[in-house]
């Protein structure tokens, strides 16, 4: 899959370049408002990551370009420093799939990426499976040889997400701000979200053995597979 | 007091003063006068008496004072000589009031005193002139005067009252207009208020120039408000996803992997603290819309469910008491992170196994929602402070003091009162007083 990372911050898209080429992306950068207008002229993307504040003009021009094309659907995630609820309000009217306020973690970006794959491309095997475990994310459900798992609206969300970034440590931080949403003066470094994975692991253990979900110290989680 | 007021006051204090001194001096010399004219006459009368005076005269006078004859219907005046005893000396004329009885009838008389030697023999004149007409003549002009002062004092009153009015009317919209009814200076006003009143001029001016200016401040902060956004955020983004690209580096040390996620969490301290400062300084700005239908029930219940973990894991009892259903017009998003930082400081600041009330009534014509912990409660000395940004209480749980401040700024922005009332190692509660009911 291809994606056009549009940010005048040639530091900030070298960083989301090395991480989504590690996940098989194929990246094009474009660091202006008129070398952008240009790319998605010529081509098509499936991802458009767009920074709203850029030297030469609004990235929300560049949104308004690509919607007028027919026969496109290059899905636009708007990654801005502009935190106006106004601007998210406006960047989802005016056609974007998602709307991501910086600083963002990467995690959150690919879990985004990949909500937006699912929607998409109606994905017909919506089911991944995870050493034996069938993660089914349109139904949000867990089973293990047909067997459904009981778990809850955050385990199933916790679960997913650590999937989604599978051999990657998540960061508890992360992991928080992901599931609960960006609460302001929550405080992301507390233990609670352990309590719940501590719940999902003992879920999951119940059925099979879970060697592969792996607490990284005192960073976070990883599952291996 | 209102200015048009005050001069209306003024008006009639010095009227009322200037009447009363100007009555008193008139009646206090329409006396002297009359007196005066009254003397007079007497005196004249008494010296045409005297110069006239013969042996018949004499006679008839003295006759007369058995008599009275000589009065005229009315009993305005009198003459009476009387003979007197000799060895008397000559003196002057002596005028006196005095209150006589004559033919039955007692009246006030002024008298001329007169003791004069005619042939040898000594006598007694007395001249009497009536003061009943004098004094009925004073008091209808007491009275006229009165009633014209008065009715004077009232008609100039109406008009000082009225001209006032017309003049200070450009004043009055003024500040009405572009004082008092101003709460969002981006929309003010500028057209000048019609006067020809120069200082009322000058005022108009400054008042639209003071506000031009506050306009380009705000638009300044509002500009600077985005430009900090982008300028410091840009850069923790950048940090945050080098860390987390390191992080993701097969076979990194270990030491070296805590050290970058500590520099994560540094990174995502830093950003709460910027997002909550923005936060603040858009809704002090005015940069959020109160469109929104908010329901408090509704909203209370989202809020449960996103901090329900944490009220489970500190094995808190939540009650809530919604006694009326209460819908408020504002900004949803902002209004959540208001109830969402109250409820959090009061899971944050409670002791494990204790309880959090949430209460909601019409009081007062106000709906009022309170929020009680029975936590750990603020020292007098932190609860001054509570609102201060960066001021925390003693908590193993890292804040960064922010929260309150929030609550506030949001609550300043709704109008919502919020009270708190707290006791050390008793609990705190928080009451949020609505402008309205419904």
């Amino acid at each position: 899959m291809n994606v056009l990372i549009v940010e005048d911050e040639k530091s900030l898209a070298l960083e989301m370049d090395e991480f989504l080429s590690n996940e098989g992306f194929i990246i094009e950068h474009a660091w202006k408002k008129a070398s952008a207008e240009e790319k998605i002229f010529v081509n098509s993307y499936d991802f458009v990551l767009l920074d709203l504040g850029l030297p030469d003009g609004d990235g929300f021009e560049v949104l308004k370009q690509l919607k007028s094309f027919k026969d496109r659907d290059d899905a636009v995630i708007i990654l801005t420093a502009r935190s106006a609820v106004d601007d998210r309000i406006k960047g989802l009217d005016e056609g974007a799939d998602d709307y991501l306020p910086k600083p963002f973690s990467l995690n959150e970006l690919l879990a985004r990426m990949h909500a937006i794959i699912r929607r998409k491309h109606k994905l017909e095997k919506n089911e991944v499976n995870i050493h034996g475990f069938l993660l089914n994310i349109q139904n949000r459900t867990v089973s293990f040889a047909d067997e459904r798992l009981n778990l809850t609206k955050k385990e199933f969300e916790i679960f997913n997400y650590l999937v989604l970034n599978k051999n990657r440590v998540v960061s508890r931080m992360s992991l928080t701000e992901h599931v609960w949403g960006d609460i302001l003066e929550v405080n992301s470094d507390s233990n609670f979200v352990d309590v719940h994975v501590k719940n999902l692991r003992k879920k999951l253990a119940a059925v099979n053995p879970t060697d592969w979900f792996e607490t990284v110290r005192s960073i976070g989680y990883r599952i291996n597979c | 007091m209102k200015l048009q007021v005050k001069f209306s006051l003024y008006n009639a204090v010095t009227k009322i003063a200037i009447i009363v001194i100007l009555g008193t001096i008139i009646l206090f010399s329409l006396d002297r006068i009359a007196y005066n004219q009254l003397d007079n006459r007497l005196i004249k009368k008494k010296g045409k008496i005297i110069k006239n005076l013969n042996d018949a005269e004499i006679d008839s006078l003295l006759s007369n004072e058995q008599t009275f004859t000589d009065y005229n219907i009315l009993k305005e005046e009198f003459i009476i000589l009387t003979d007197i005893p000799d060895n008397e000396v000559d003196s002057d004329a002596k005028i006196i009031t005095e209150k006589r009885e004559i033919e039955g009838d007692i009246e006030f008389y002024r008298i001329l005193n007169y003791k004069f030697l005619y042939h040898t023999n000594w006598y007694k004149l007395e001249l009497g002139e009536s003061m009943t007409a004098l004094q009925s003549i004073k008091n209808s002009i007491r009275f006229y005067m009165l009633v014209v002062l008065f009715v004077s004092l009232l008609v100039t009153l109406l008009t000082d009252f009225a001209f006032t009015n017309f003049l200070l009317k450009p004043f009055y919209l003024i500040i009405d207009k572009k004082i008092n009814k101003v709460d969002d200076p981006t929309h003010f006003n500028y057209q000048n208020i019609r006067t020809n009143t120069d200082d009322f001029k000058i005022l108009d001016n400054s008042i639209n120039s003071l506000m031009r200016k506050i306009n380009t401040l705000f638009a300044l902060e509002k500009q600077f408000i985005a430009n900090v956004s982008h300028e410091l955020l840009t850069p923790i983004s950048i940090l945050s996803t080098r860390f987390e690209n390191m992080l993701n580096t097969p076979n990194i040390p270990v030491e070296h992997e805590n050290k970058i996620f500590a520099s994560l969490k540094t990174l995502n301290r830093l950003k709460v603290i910027i997002n909550s400062l923005l936060l603040i300084s858009k809704v002090e700005n005015n940069q959020y819309l109160k469109t929104e239908q908010i329901n408090i029930k509704e909203e209370l219940n989202d809020i449960y469910d996103d901090l329900e973990d944490r009220i489970l894991d500190k094995n808190l009892t939540y009650k809530t008491d919604l006694k009326n259903d209460f819908n408020f017009i504002g900004n949803k998003a902002l209004l959540h992170t208001l109830l969402i930082n109250i409820l959090n400081n009061a899971i944050k600041y409670n002791n494990a196994g204790g309880e959090i009330i949430v209460k909601g009534e019409i009081k007062d014509h106000h709906y009022n929602l309170t929020i009680k912990d029975s936590g750990k409660g603020m020292s007098d000395e932190l609860l001054n402070n509570a609102f201060d940004r960066f001021k925390r209480g003693n908590t193993e749980e890292n804040g960064f003091g922010l929260g309150l401040a929030i609550v506030q700024s949001i609550a300043k922005f709704h109008k919502i009162k919020v009270e708190i009332d707290s006791e050390e190692n008793r609990g705190t509660c928080i009451s949020l007083i609505f402008p309205g009911t419904n």
